[in-house]
């Protein structure tokens, strides 16, 4: 799966414009499979991308259109789906996303992810045995109701409260 | 369109009429677009003796044809205007997130007139745009105001330009801002929104940018990124961002202290950016798509924000004596949220610090307040009455030019300014190309017309070869001065034009006519040429300059304050040298084909 460094995130989305282009030779937020969390007040950024969840909560797609791929990223069947927009609903954390009636969300570029590539912060690595080693129980129920930004919103608060606590005891540091 | 969003939205707020228009390739040939779209917009649309103020005034913010594109750092928006601050052309660029939304909501310009009734920001969501009520946001600083948006949406990815209080009340260089900390800075683009009562322009698009040519504009992009990365500067710039030049500027002599009395900073440790990176900086902040990521994230005890840049880390520690670095950073996030210009205000407390040191004013005639050098208690207060035109703010919030006619005196002379827009933070005395772009820069002091960076970099193979002398490698000559900044001024429109960072395409070198050409070609589809955009950017350039004169500019004006032309430094490595102003201004014209009075034919 993709990992992410927050620490080292400056939010400058290369990684979007470069999902997208990757994608689909164009580029916009909307089509991009990782989207950057942006909270200036807290000066956190933090991308948000599938997280290759132990409980696969996408996986009960009532098409059957969705199965996981070699490297544990979410595969879609173009011709099973039939874009009802389940998948986006079970994500807790906003990793898919419908878009010109097509689900988004990360499949790895087929093993050589091109948002690792580009990030010359290395705020993103990709580490295959690190697929299927997280939970994301946790958000389920914060994430009812929400929209999927918000719940992106969520999910990368939680993930950057240690960042931010470090920061606070350390400021002015020296 | 390819590149190019292919529409012009245009809001009246007085009668609230929204119109959109198709953009026209044809015309986008000859201004490309950024800064060269919107001036020609006010060059056709802009009634020139109008009062800056009023509803008649345009306010138009505009992108390019690769902004928010493949390419690195094509993050910039130009907002442009009759400067409130200058009664001149205005027009201020800011990187951040918002030019990229605006072109993914599918706009290229965006142009506004008329004033509200009651304070209003304008919502734009892809093809729907409103104009909605906003008395519950006036008052609020920009960071709050940015927050309170976002919830009222339910949307933590709209893009919000914004006003904070400076701007509603009309303070003449106050600032837009978006991502809380990204300025649209100089001239009072701030001021403008105030007198339109608009709190905000608040962006959602989901649109897609598309090239004409995806593979080949992938290639040239990936051949600029390699520029980058391999560029002599490209680590430390990402690590201090602009603020090296606190050192570098210093180690030359031309780093303001006291209000460019000296160039040589004894505590330059102490307020360097240096300092900054490795006491207080929590981490690398960037605008849309950048490689470089040279903003920065800083936390102290009693604040934290993004930023500073270079200039407002100047302005608020040497430029008016302060070595408190903790201070100047509690300044920035202040500035910031109240959306007031750091070099203005900064200039401001500068020319009466030193006015105070000469004698020419006491502290009588400035509300009582001490102003001895690097007062913190007094910058501090005066800044918060600028912001609210409170007592003497209210003076101060004019500008230095209004501000020092008021008291007179002989206190003009310190008023360090162009056109009415105060000098950047870089003495001309040892840098001379900057000099002369700081003199005839269309709208005032400011180096980002033409920042012939050049002159700093000792390459006197390449000037000879590119302007004829090697001189014109070497700062402290003025010779070769005009030729070389004739060319960086053409290559500083083009980066607007872009919308290219200026640190990228300008001062590392990134960008020349020819790549330029190959890259508008494969992103618009257009035949754009190395001839035709010079031809676009030359065009201009006169636009821009006719323009002014239209608004009264003579070319008495084309000077630098007297402390450049006829009072050397005392001391360092820049000592004993004055700009000839007169000289080079002269040569420049005559580069230019315009005549004496710096008339284009």
């Amino acid at each position: 799966m993709i990992v992410i460094d927050p620490a080292k995130c400056s939010g400058c989305r290369r990684c979007e414009v470069n999902c997208a282009f990757f994608h689909t030779g164009r580029v916009g937020r909307a089509s991009s499979r990782i989207k950057v969390v942006k909270l200036e007040a807290l000066g956190i950024d933090y991308p948000v991308v599938c997280r290759h969840c132990v409980e696969r909560f996408c996986n009960r797609c009532p098409e059957s259109a969705i199965e996981i791929g070699p490297l544990g990223q979410v595969l879609i069947s173009p011709t099973l789906c039939t874009a009802c927009g389940t998948c986006e609903r079970l994500c807790p954390i906003g990793a898919i996303e419908m878009y010109g009636g097509i689900p988004h969300v990360c499949d790895l570029c087929g093993g050589e992810p091109r948002c690792v590539a580009q990030c010359t912060m290395g705020a993103i690595t990709f580490a295959p045995a690190a697929s299927g080693t997280v939970s994301l129980k946790p958000f389920r129920e914060k994430a009812r109701g929400a929209t999927t930004e918000a719940r992106r919103v969520c999910f990368a608060l939680a993930e950057t409260q240690v960042l931010r606590e470090t920061w606070i005891a350390e400021r002015g540091r020296s | 369109m390819n590149g190019y969003a292919g529409c012009i939205l245009r809001v009246d707020l007085t009668s609230g009429e929204i119109r959109k228009e198709k953009t026209d390739p044809a015309e986008m040939r000859k201004v490309i677009g950024g800064r060269a779209m919107n001036s020609m917009r006010l060059i056709r649309e802009l009634k020139r003796d109008i009062d800056p103020l009023s509803p008649e005034n345009l306010l138009i913010l505009g992108v390019g044809p690769l902004t928010g594109s493949l390419l690195s750092a094509s993050a910039y928006t130009t907002i442009s205007g009759k400067s409130p601050l200058t009664g001149i052309l205005g027009d201020s660029a800011a990187g951040g997130h918002l030019g990229p939304e605006i072109k993914q909501a599918g706009y290229d310009q965006i142009i506004i007139t008329g004033r509200a009734k009651s304070p209003c920001y304008i919502l734009i969501a892809d093809e729907h745009v409103e104009i909605r009520e906003a008395s519950h946001f006036w008052g609020r600083d920009i960071w709050e105001t940015t927050t309170a948006i976002r919830k009222a949406l339910d949307d933590n990815a709209v893009q919000v330009a914004a006003i904070g209080p400076a701007g509603e009340n009309l303070v003449k260089f106050a600032t837009v801002a978006c991502n809380n900390s990204r300025m649209f800075g100089r001239t009072g683009m701030g001021c403008l929104f105030g007198s339109k009562n608009l709190k905000a322009v608040v962006v959602r698009g989901t649109g897609r940018i598309t090239m004409a040519d995806p593979p080949g504009y992938l290639e040239l992009c990936r051949e600029l990124d390699q520029r980058i990365l391999t560029h002599p500067e490209y680590e430390r710039r990402k690590k201090l961002g602009s603020t090296l030049l606190m050192k570098a500027l210093n180690g030359i002599g031309i780093l303001p202290v006291n209000h460019f009395q000296e160039g040589l900073c004894k505590y330059v440790d102490q307020v360097s950016g240096e300092r900054l990176a490795e006491r207080y900086k929590t981490k690398n902040k960037a605008c849309f798509n950048c490689n470089i990521h040279c903003s920065r994230y800083y936390m102290t005890p009693k604040t934290e924000g993004e930023g500073p840049e270079f200039e407002t880390l100047c302005s608020y520690t040497s430029r008016i004596g302060n070595r408190d670095l903790e201070f100047a950073l509690s300044m920035t996030s202040y500035l910031n949220r109240m959306g007031l210009d750091s070099l203005s205000s900064g200039e401001t407390i500068g020319w009466a610090m030193e006015c105070v040191q000469r004698g020419l004013l006491t502290s009588e005639d400035l509300d009582g307040m001490d102003f001895s050098w690097g007062n913190t208690r007094t910058i501090e207060q005066i800044v918060r009455r600028m912001v609210h035109r409170e007592g003497l703010g209210d003076a101060f919030a004019e500008g230095t030019r209004s501000l020092a006619r008021r008291f007179g005196k002989g206190t003009e002379t310190y008023a360090l300014q162009v056109k009415g827009l105060d000098m950047i933070c870089g003495d001309p005395r040892g840098i001379k190309a900057f000099g002369l772009t700081y003199a005839i820069a269309s709208r005032g002091a400011d180096h980002l017309r033409a920042e012939p960076f050049f002159e700093l970099t000792g390459r006197y193979e390449e000037a000879e070869k590119r302007f004829g002398t090697r001189d014109a490698g070497d700062r402290l000559s003025d010779n070769g001065k005009a030729a070389l900044v004739e060319y960086t001024e053409r290559q500083a429109l083009l980066t607007d034009c872009l919308t290219m960072c200026k640190n990228i395409g300008l001062s590392m070198d990134i960008i020349d006519f020819d790549f330029a050409a190959r890259l508008l070609a494969a992103g618009t589809g257009l035949k754009f040429t190395p001839e035709r955009i010079n031809e676009a950017l030359r065009r201009n350039i006169i636009g821009e300059r006719k323009l002014n004169i239209d608004f009264g500019v003579s070319p008495e004006e084309d000077t630098l304050p007297r402390r450049f032309t006829h009072e050397p430094l005392p001391e360092g490595p820049s000592s004993g040298t004055v700009v000839p102003i007169d000289r080079m201004v002269k040569e420049y014209y005559r580069i230019k084909g315009w005549d004496e009075n710096g008339v284009p034919g």
